[in-house]
């Protein structure tokens, strides 16, 4: 688990233009979301709901 | 006693919800604990509190999977098992359990991904702001839960009946039904101590194994600050919320306190041996006329016993009686734990006293116990309605066999046992290695091409220091 949780950056390291760190905050929190919908379209799906 | 399909249904929700209960009272004080913890790293830049966070945030990754894969088991049982309860009462109480799902937990899902996958990607603030809105998605998801609870307790703003449904006539009452404020402060309160238990535990058992890990010592005193303080004052809040309870289920109050005769000067049982059959109890152990004082504010107050109301409309006494007398117990022990430590801090360093430690260790999963035994007593002390007053347990019941129940019971046992000890076994285990078996593990090293010259070269020791001219 180690390897998929990902740490702070480095303090000295360059910081990624603020647009492409909002993308992925938005790419990444809505994936989220996807992924919690999906799986409750799968779960309704096996139960045969409409 | 018959195994129909209401006691299945009833033994089968009990097993299913206290499995559940365990994953939310503990992820609701991690996250705030972890916004806690990212907050002082992004003040302090202490490398302490780093490391804590990405230790702490693997548990609360794996318990919160645990919590969702359980809590969508209660969910579904309310159209299976409780059909009837969820056709007269869904207009109401069906929305509750939507905003939780909406606003609660589609906040918390969302954002569990830049938590976990997004530190360099979206920088220190953006992904501070989503580890925060994680712990307030953890706390709206309680909000509307134990809204959707107190009201079963404590039914209002509601009319019709159960032959002809009911339906909401003031959301503002259904949501804040009048014992909801005191009972979502003790559920908080109790999610934070559960944690502080368990952070406190797992550091205990690490300073056993080396004294000298700061981050143990560190995650330590913050879990005793929050014992010292929220342990009093969750006694504070549950004696408020007992109070809520002698006005609104004076019945289940009665049964908490095994009164069986409405009179002045209650005594305080502090062990008794209640029995329904007899409708007393067969020994007690009590404090004369401390019982009024306590749940009425008066040696004088008249408090309601069982007697008045009729045998079919009891509550459970016996397991009522002793499920809050454990949870008390257990919540004394933690005021202890707290003042023993803010004291050892005091003197110096609570990770000195190997005592104190073990102590820490074994109060470890009391938090659990404590909350379980809680539910019993509200859940339990509501019988032998699901909606107190309004429609009983038995009427709530799908129209399904006890063949089916029992099952789908089996099914739950078996599953339960595999996947909730293997995810506990891994997070014990987690936790026994430590927030420095991660942090410390070595960088992997450059990839070279097997077989070729630099393969066989040594690695590169760095710049010389002075000292090797």
């Amino acid at each position: 688990m180690r390897d998929i949780i990902e740490g702070p950056p480095d303090s000295e390291a360059p910081r990624p233009p603020l647009a492409r760190r909002l993308a992925w905050f938005v790419a990444l929190a809505l994936g989220g979301m996807a992924a919690t919908g999906a799986v409750a379209y799968v779960l309704r799906a096996l139960l045969g709901l409409e | 006693m018959e195994f129909d399909a209401l006691l299945l249904s009833r033994i089968q929700f009990a097993f299913t919800i206290a499995f559940h209960i365990i994953f939310p009272s503990f992820t609701i004080g991690l996250a705030s604990y972890l916004a806690v913890l990212e907050g002082l790293w992004l003040l302090t830049r202490n490398e302490t509190f780093k490391t804590l966070y990405l230790f702490w945030v693997k548990i609360f990754a794996l318990s919160f999977g645990m919590g969702v894969v359980s809590g969508v088991v209660m969910s579904y049982q309310l159209g299976t098992n409780w059909s009837v309860f969820s056709a007269v009462a869904g207009p109401v109480i069906g929305p509750l359990f939507a905003f939780e799902v909406l606003a609660a937990f589609f906040l918390e899902a969302s954002f569990l991904g830049v938590m976990l996958f997004g530190w360099k990607k979206v920088g220190p603030g953006l992904h501070f702001t989503s580890t925060v809105l994680v712990a307030l998605g953890t706390l709206t998801s309680a909000f509307w839960i134990i809204s959707a609870n107190s009201w079963m307790q404590s039914p209002s703003g509601f009319a019709g009946t159960v032959e002809e449904g009911l339906v909401a006539v003031n959301w503002m009452q259904v949501i804040f039904s009048p014992t909801f404020p005191e009972r979502l402060a003790h559920m908080v309160l109790a999610a934070y101590l559960t944690t502080a238990l368990v952070v406190a535990a797992a550091s205990a058992f690490r300073l056993l194994r080396d004294a000298s890990e700061a981050e143990s010592a560190m995650a330590l005193k913050m879990a005793i600050g929050m014992l010292a303080i929220v342990a009093p004052l969750q006694l504070l809040v549950g004696d408020l919320s007992g109070k809520v309870v002698l006005e609104h289920q004076p019945a289940k109050l009665a049964a908490i306190e095994a009164f069986w005769e409405t009179r002045t000067e209650q005594p305080f049982h502090i062990a008794a041996w209640p029995d329904r059959e007899i409708a007393g109890n067969h020994w007690e152990l009590s404090i004369p006329k401390v019982g009024s004082w306590i749940t009425g504010g008066s040696v004088d107050a008249e408090i309601q016993g069982l007697d008045a109301f009729a045998p079919e409309d009891r509550p459970p006494v016996f397991i009522v009686f002793w499920s809050f007398r454990l949870m008390v117990g257990l919540g004394m022990a933690m005021i202890a734990l707290g003042f023993w430590g803010a004291w050892l801090i005091w003197r110096g360093s609570p990770a000195r006293s190997r005592v104190f430690l073990k102590a820490c260790v074994a109060m470890g999963p009391t938090g659990f116990v404590a909350v379980i035994a809680g539910w019993i007593v509200a859940e339990v002390g509501r019988q032998p309605y699901v909606i107190y007053g309004v429609l009983r347990t038995e009427d709530a019941v799908s129209p399904i066999g006890a063949g089916a129940v029992s099952a789908s019971l089996m099914g739950f046992l078996v599953v339960y046992a595999i996947v909730f000890s293997v995810g506990a076994l891994y997070i014990l285990r987690l936790l026994a290695e430590g927030p420095l078996a991660g942090a410390l593990e070595p960088a992997p090293s450059e990839q070279r091409a097997p077989g070729s010259p630099l393969s066989a070269a040594p690695e590169d020791p760095g710049p010389p220091s002075k000292g090797d001219h």
